[in-house]
């Protein structure tokens, strides 16, 4: 086979998809291997799986070029499979501890499944966007950012990059990191003009936001008030776009935190208003009327709309409600009622169950309260 | 002379459609790491030199 097998021409494009390794039986440093695997007749061929450390293929007898070629092309298709299922595995895993909250663990898992990837994994995307997520909701900004640097060239052109890119260039701005701010925010802009992308305006408006946040990291208020009046003109037409009232009511949040950006608080009110006819049963319409009332120092329409959606708000969000309200008596002058409030607020915290307790925001509450005091 | 260069740039091209599949001799915990950073399986001839 060496003379006339392995020198054909066909076989070359298997070079680098195999390790070759060639077993001389007499060699006194073969014993080992040997022992291991026991080769009753000369030639034999195996493929071995290194992994598992398991035999995916056997043939004792030597090999036509076409023979060969159709061994190697099956011991391949098999050792995917089986790296595949090895693969989807751990990525199943990862996911079901990012939805219990263990996302350091989560991490771990995703970034197993992504190194024991066999080429061409189509769930490399998910994978991905998965790790660099749970990496930030971790804490842990610096593996955000290395490993969001790492993966984005991988997954370029892909909606999996733009999310990538931009969580990476959110955890890089936290860690003031020049030189990985510029580099993610280069690529989050790429996967932004790529119109080969299919994008949801959602997707594309929290790329909007990071590279705004990434243009105020510079220090650059020209290109972030440009990139600000961009996003608020595209989350316009997007509404304008809307058939229903639910379609118009998913761009109401963006759309406040844009024009409270460009400090034009009172742009939100007619829509919010608009929110609040179409959808009286919701509390978000009037919680973020309060908002912008506020900024607009229009302190009782603020406590109004804040009326009106404690009258509708259950559940942990009540607390986020209570909190605009607390802050909008201080701005009000009234600090003895936003106290009160701020009691209120940790009070009702405390009573929800645990799972939907938000401790972190009840801690962060009675530092506050401690503050005022 | 005028058929002398096409002979030799015929056997020129013959010699480079030999293929160099990079065997490692005998060394099979090499194999085993070498595949397992590359993640691909090995391919193993068992064979004697008589």
């Amino acid at each position: 086979m060496k003379a006339y097998v392995y020198t054909d021409k066909s076989l070359e494009r298997y070079a680098g998809r195999f390790v070759w390794l060639s077993v001389n039986t007499e060699a006194a440093e073969t014993a080992a291997f040997l022992k291991k695997y026991p080769i009753p007749a000369l030639p034999t061929l195996l493929v071995l799986d290194p992994k598992r450390d398991t035999v995916a293929l056997r043939y004792v007898g030597g090999a036509t070029v076409p023979q060969l070629r159709k061994m190697l092309d099956d011991a391949e298709r098999s050792h995917r499979a089986r790296m595949e299922a090895q693969t989807d595995r751990l990525l199943a895993e990862a996911d079901q501890l990012a939805s219990e909250g263990k996302q350091a663990d989560a991490a771990k898992t995703y970034d197993a499944a992504i190194r024991t990837a066999p080429g061409r994994w189509t769930r490399l995307g998910r994978a991905a966007e998965s790790l660099v997520y749970s990496l930030s909701l971790a804490g842990d900004r610096e593996r955000c950012t290395a490993r969001a640097l790492e993966l984005y060239p991988r997954l370029k052109g892909t909606m999996a990059a733009a999310n990538v890119a931009s969580t990476g260039l959110w955890c890089a701005i936290a860690l003031k990191q020049d030189a990985d701010v510029a580099k993610l925010e280069t690529y989050t802009r790429e996967a932004f003009d790529n119109k080969k992308i299919e994008m949801s305006n959602d997707d594309r408006s929290g790329l909007y936001m990071a590279l705004i946040e990434a243009r105020d990291f510079e220090g650059d208020d020209e290109g972030a008030i440009a990139l600000r009046g961009e996003w608020v003109a595209f989350l316009e037409e997007a509404a304008a776009k809307a058939t229903t009232p639910e379609q118009r009511t998913v761009y109401d949040s963006h759309r406040l935190s844009a024009y409270l950006d460009l400090g034009m608080p009172e742009k939100a009110v007619p829509m919010l208003e608009q929110s609040e006819r179409d959808f009286p049963d919701d509390y978000n319409p009037p919680s973020r009327l309060a908002y912008a009332y506020k900024a607009l120092e229009q302190y009782d329409k603020a406590l109004a709309a804040s009326d009106r959606a404690l009258a509708k708000v259950y559940g942990p969000r009540k607390l986020a409600v209570l909190s605009v309200r607390a802050d909008i008596y201080m701005a009000k002058g009234d600090a003895k009622t936003a106290k009160e409030t701020l009691v209120q607020a940790i009070e009702y915290g405390k009573s929800l169950p645990e799972g939907q307790r938000p401790d972190k925001r009840i801690a962060a509450f009675e530092k506050r309260l401690a503050e005022m005091k | 002379m005028k058929r002398v260069l096409p002979l030799a740039l015929m056997l020129l091209g013959a010699l480079s459609t030999r293929a160099e599949l990079p065997f490692i001799e005998n060394d099979y915990q090499r194999a085993v790491r070498e595949a397992s950073a590359k993640n691909v399986p090995i391919f193993v001839e068992a064979w004697a030199p008589w």
